[in-house]
């Protein structure tokens, strides 16, 4: 390609500068991985060792199977992933459904409902949260998995945006030849055009789970209860009860990331599209 | 011709769940909260209205002078921190011959993992003793290496470094995006010219990148005074309220001192700001964002 440097000097530093920070960006869950197969005694040797000495041992997993089991890891592991895996799919549902109709469906006014959507969604959470909080409470849904499940089902700009953006982007004739058969609109929307947005569905699917997985705050506002603790609250109560414990902690760690990065590795391709594309255009 | 109901149901019924979210978790949160902060409402007394009182103390009282502060050190490191080095890597990437796949994923991972975790795995790598930051410092000849999140200094700038590892790769991303538009010929046209890598860096990749810049800029503006989850896991708001910034300060006084109107009253100052800041950015925008 033209834009390519050519002088092997500019490219060696450009190489450099490149390994070097990926190096740095990567160092954080190196550091996580081989502190989380270390004994207790190993975590507090100077200066610090880089052997996850655990591996070595008779029980390689022994802070895994202590954070998974005893601290029950396993409950909160299971309530995040049915609080991501509900969200995100009323997420995709909702958006889905608002994207298609602001795309194609005739209604007077609809350009000025899409636009209150955006900008409502550039307000910061933190002035939405203490109403949200309040009507949580009044609804009664405290310490319940409702209040982090039904905000995220049916609010979704950002979804809503890309969604409208990919079924504009498809072309009409289906939908006239299906309307000239009789077809009614849902049918022609669930047959034809929702098989044909699937890249893009699975790309609000994707970030929507991984923003949910992610959620502090409301799991922090909202559950009480140990038992209905998502990760990142398990990992909090983890922390302020077992200060010290910082092998189990990063085996938790990995436990929270290990997912994300999982699915980030399956689904790149749409979540870079995702990311990308739903923000800026040219 | 048909009713205009019937023409209409249909794209009312497929907006339905949207209207009913914005409404109940958007529209009315939104107006709610301004109500609320003229009011001083403990959570378990009646609330009892009180005018400006709480945006008056807010902005007269040194405590929340401290948070406003923490808030603009933090913006001020985090917005040119992230988009500068986020710039650099994607034109570094965007002219890289080979692995570039990789690099993107290497530099992209901490933006989609766990905020928790990988806090908690920089809260070990900072800790003052056994953590690996201050042995590598030592390693190199450094010392007298501070205290990070034990010492007020340097709570902050840690809250910052944390946040733009995580940020840099999703403006990477954003970059990345951006200058693939950019015509080749550009650069074959300058090149010809003999025009050297810095300058083409900044007469064409800069110019020609402004649209995606501005972009990145409004949103980094945005996430910088949001920052909860980070702050929460590292520091939380210590020692002595150094790190508190005002996204932190709301949820403290909401949730911890359950203030609601007062809380609220801070919330609509972040918001008023965060308008004004945007505000401010798209009048200069025509200065230097290239149509």
């Amino acid at each position: 390609m033209n834009r390519r440097v050519s002088a092997p000097g500019a490219l060696a530093v450009l190489y450099g500068f490149l390994i070097a920070y990926a190096a740095l960006s990567l160092m954080p869950f190196a550091w996580m991985l081989i502190t989380s197969f270390k004994e207790q005694s190993a975590l507090f040797q100077l200066p610090p060792s880089f052997r996850p000495s655990l591996l070595f041992s008779d029980t390689p997993f022994e802070n895994y199977s202590v954070i998974w089991n005893e601290r029950n890891f396993v409950t909160f592991f299971r309530n995040s992933a049915f609080v991501s895996f509900m969200a995100a799919i009323g997420q995709v549902f909702t958006c889905a459904l608002a994207g298609y109709a602001f795309a194609r469906l005739p209604l007077p006014g609809k350009n000025i409902i899409f636009a209150i959507i955006l900008a409502t969604a550039f307000v910061p959470t933190e002035v939405t949260i203490i109403p949200e909080f309040l009507l949580m409470r009044g609804f009664g849904w405290l310490d319940t998995f409702l209040p982090l499940i039904v905000p995220s089902f049916l609010v979704g700009a950002f979804g809503t945006f890309m969604l409208r953006e990919y079924f504009a982007s498809l072309p009409n004739d289906y939908a006239e030849a299906a309307r000239m058969d009789g077809a009614r609109e849902f049918r022609i929307f669930w047959r034809i055009y929702l098989p044909l947005a699937q890249p893009a569905l699975i790309s609000v699917f994707v970030i929507a789970f991984i923003n949910n997985w992610d959620e502090l705050l409301r799991p922090l506002l909202y559950l009480t209860s140990p038992e209905l603790y998502t990760v990142p609250l398990g990992l909090l109560s983890f922390v302020s009860q077992y200060e010290a414990a910082w092998g189990q902690l990063m085996a938790g760690s990995v436990i929270s990331t290990l997912p994300l990065i999982i699915i980030y590795v399956l689904t790149q391709r749409y979540v870079l599209a995702g990311f990308s594309g739903g923000g800026v255009k040219g | 011709m048909t009713p205009a109901w019937q023409r209409y149901a249909p794209a009312l019924i497929f907006l339905l769940p949207a209207l009913v979210g914005l409404a109940v978790f958007r529209l009315v949160p939104i107006l709610w909260s301004f109500v609320l902060s003229f009011y001083d409402w403990q959570i378990f007394d009646q609330p009892s209205f009180t005018g400006l009182d709480n945006y008056i103390h807010i902005l007269t009282s040194p405590v929340s002078g401290q948070v406003l502060l923490n808030t603009a050190v933090f913006g001020l490191i985090y917005v040119p921190g992230s988009i500068i080095l986020s710039l650099i890597l994607a034109s570094v990437l965007n002219n890289a011959l080979r692995s570039s796949a990789f690099f993107r994923s290497a530099l992209f991972v901490p933006y989609i993992t766990s905020t928790v975790a990988v806090t908690l795995a920089w809260k070990w790598i900072f800790s003052t003793r056994f953590g690996l930051l201050n042995n590598a410092l030592a390693w190199i000849g450094i010392d007298a290496a501070p205290a990070w999140l034990a010492d007020p200094t340097y709570a902050l700038p840690a809250v910052a470094i944390v946040s733009i590892w995580k940020d840099v790769g999703f403006y990477m991303i954003l970059l990345l995006a951006g200058l693939q538009t950019i015509d080749p010929t550009y650069y074959e046209a300058a090149r010809i010219d003999g025009a050297r890598v810095l300058r083409r860096f900044f007469r064409i990749t800069v110019p020609l990148l402004s649209r995606s810049l501005f972009f990145v800029l409004i949103i980094a503006i945005v996430r910088s005074t949001q920052t909860f989850e980070i702050t929460y896991a590292l520091t939380e708001g210590g020692p002595n309220r150094s790190s508190t910034t005002l996204a932190y300060f709301v949820y403290e006084n909401a949730f911890i001192h359950f203030q609601m109107g007062y809380a609220a009253a801070l919330a609509y100052i972040l918001c008023f700001v965060l308008g004004l800041l945007t505000l401010v950015n798209f009048y200069f925008r025509r200065r230097w964002v290239h149509e």
